[in-house]
């Protein structure tokens, strides 16, 4: 009995052994830790150059989606050797866990779940880290609230914003004009006709004042549209899947529990009404805006919308001609190239 | 009247024919109550390429040893055990977490003459994560501490099936190994459920008289 005492021990011992603090300064780090905040605890990857100090918190979409399917080799091989991405998996996604906290997923709690992660990030790496912020899809509406929300815009340096939504209503008017007026050049040119007809019907049957379910239904044929263009580069996701599942540990079961959680929560009620373009004003960081012609889940409106709103002097907006929702893998080298760039004017 | 006979003799004469005929039919049972000793089971318990083991005690419950005559006239013996196993089990998921959990279940298991079996099994426990990597909590004042030990209390339930082989049987080796396919769900997990498929490689040790149980056996002929 003592002895299995003591084997117990040796085990309880070997397995918080994993848990001690290591934190690597180098050009090459790979580490995990997690942030607990309100019930939930949220996997953090540092990929890349922590010797930069500088680091890009990405913001993923979603909600549910979790930042593992970001980590791609080329923004390994073109951004994290400069710089350190930080792949942050917000509650409820990813191989974020918890027990019962779903009444704690609202957009003012996942805002302050940011804030924690930076404060977090710079108790690690060093106060003089500089932080930049980057909001992709969901995450645009995320970084949003968090950059028009108090004084937080003093813990970043800067703010990208790729394919991102910074107001939801005006994002489903934009989505369904894109999806009549390309429909309709579409079918002009006889291309996918019974596919875009029945877009078009759809679009012109349901004309404004959004119910949720008709939002979603625009939301799915947003996402089918992109794959009808020709010109629009595909992604491989099954080579994604293939590449990153065993190298970076993918929780699977837990990434599609909690997507399929999220994705049916009651936030998506409460965000199909929100829009911080009102609040836009108050940003007055450098701002990058990345969008995909072509994407038609979160339409470049959105980014001249953000481009007039913001009050910064500095400010860029890029189109990229060849991607949709996803610019980080539809057109890579632009993406790369426009947050190098953007990175080290501003550091 | 006469008619009323006349239908009560085929009845009655029906009803005697089924009764003896289903007297007949019935198996010759025997219950005895034996000591049998426990198992003890160790095994490779992991998620495909994820390492764990899982620790456990196999508790004899019921036995039934069943013969039957097959339609070639020979003899086919089934042995039916049942047994409640307490197990610890333990898994690494590198970057996620570590789980140590503890279940309660009750096994059939099913053993053929040709020394293979298949085994069911289904039960509940107690899980206790660590996450993979150190947690940090920040609080109003942007002040951050380190939680130790950090993860997360869960209730679960296992089931799974598999197969083995059974040394004992006429080598006279008191092993058998055998593979198992389980699935654990653990919950609440985010306000949901998580469930993991667990393969299982490992060995059923036998030893004659470890924890013996007096255990009720049935012998069986069909």
């Amino acid at each position: 009995m003592k002895h299995i005492f003591q084997f117990f021990i040796l085990f309880f011992l070997a397995m918080t052994s994993c848990q001690k603090e290591k934190i690597t300064i180098a050009q090459k780090v790979s580490e995990t830790f997690y942030i607990e905040n309100r019930g939930a605890s949220m996997r953090i990857l540092v990929d890349g150059n922590t010797s930069s100090k500088v680091f890009i918190v990405f913001v993923h979409g979603g909600p549910g989606v979790g930042a593992f399917v970001y980590n791609s080799d080329y923004l390994s091989n073109n951004i994290e050797d400069k710089y350190a991405i930080v792949y942050w998996d917000e509650r409820n996604s990813g191989a974020s866990q918890g027990n019962s906290n779903g009444m704690f997923l609202t957009l003012e709690q996942m805002t302050d779940d940011l804030r924690k992660v930076i404060q977090v990030i710079k108790f690690r790496y060093g106060q003089n880290s500089e932080v930049f912020i980057m909001g992709h899809s969901f995450g645009g509406l995320l970084t949003s609230s968090f950059m028009t929300t108090g004084n937080n815009q003093e813990m970043v340096q800067g703010w990208i914003f790729a394919d991102g939504s910074q107001n939801y209503p005006l994002n489903d008017s934009l989505t369904r004009q894109m999806l009549l007026s390309v429909g309709q050049q579409q079918l002009a040119l006889n291309n996918n006709r019974v596919k875009w007809q029945e877009i078009v019907s759809y679009c012109n049957a349901h004309t404004g004042n959004f119910s949720f379910d008709e939002s979603n239904q625009m939301m799915k044929y947003a996402e089918d549209a992109e794959t009808y263009i020709y010109e629009v580069t595909k992604v491989n996701s099954w080579e994604l899947f293939w590449n990153n599942a065993i190298k970076f540990n993918w929780p699977l079961t837990s990434m599609l529990m909690n997507y399929l959680y999220s994705s049916e929560a009651s936030l998506n009620n409460d965000l199909a009404k929100i829009e911080f373009s009102s609040s836009l004003y108050k940003v007055t960081l450098p701002v990058l805006i990345l969008f995909g012609q072509y994407d038609f889940v979160c339409p470049k409106g959105l980014g001249y919308d953000l481009y007039n709103r913001v009050s910064s002097t500095d400010k860029k907006i890029i189109i990229s001609p060849i991607s949709g929702h996803n610019i980080m893998f539809q057109d890579e080298v632009l993406f790369c190239r426009e947050v190098n760039e953007f990175i080290a004017l501003h550091r | 009247m006469e008619n009323r006979k006349n239908i009560k003799r085929p009845l009655i004469g029906s009803l005697f024919l089924f009764l003896s005929l289903n007297g007949f039919a019935q198996t010759d049972s025997l219950i005895s109550k034996v000591k049998i000793s426990s198992n003890l089971l160790i095994s490779y318990n992991s998620s495909l390429i994820y390492p764990g083991i899982r620790l456990g005690i196999e508790i004899p419950v019921y036995s039934v040893s069943l013969t039957k005559n097959t339609n070639a006239g020979r003899k086919k013996l089934i042995i039916k055990d049942h047994f409640i196993s307490v197990n610890s089990r333990w898994y690494h998921h590198p970057g996620f977490h570590d789980n140590l959990y503890f279940t309660a279940e009750w096994t059939m298991r099913r053993s053929y003459k040709v020394r293979i079996f298949n085994d069911y099994s289904f039960g509940t426990g107690y899980s206790r994560t660590f996450l993979g990597g150190t947690t940090y909590h920040a609080d109003k004042n942007g002040t951050v501490n380190i939680i130790k030990s950090a993860g997360y209390n869960y209730a679960l339930i296992i089931a799974g099936a598999g197969f083995g082989f059974d040394f004992s049987k006429k080598r006279g080796i008191p092993l058998s190994v055998f593979s198992k396919f389980d699935v654990l769900t653990m919950f609440p997990y985010n306000s949901t459920i998580y469930f993991r498929p667990i393969l299982e490689l490992g060995l059923i040790y036998k030893p004659g008289n470890f924890l013996q149980i007096l255990t009720k056996r049935r012998v069986k002929k069909k």
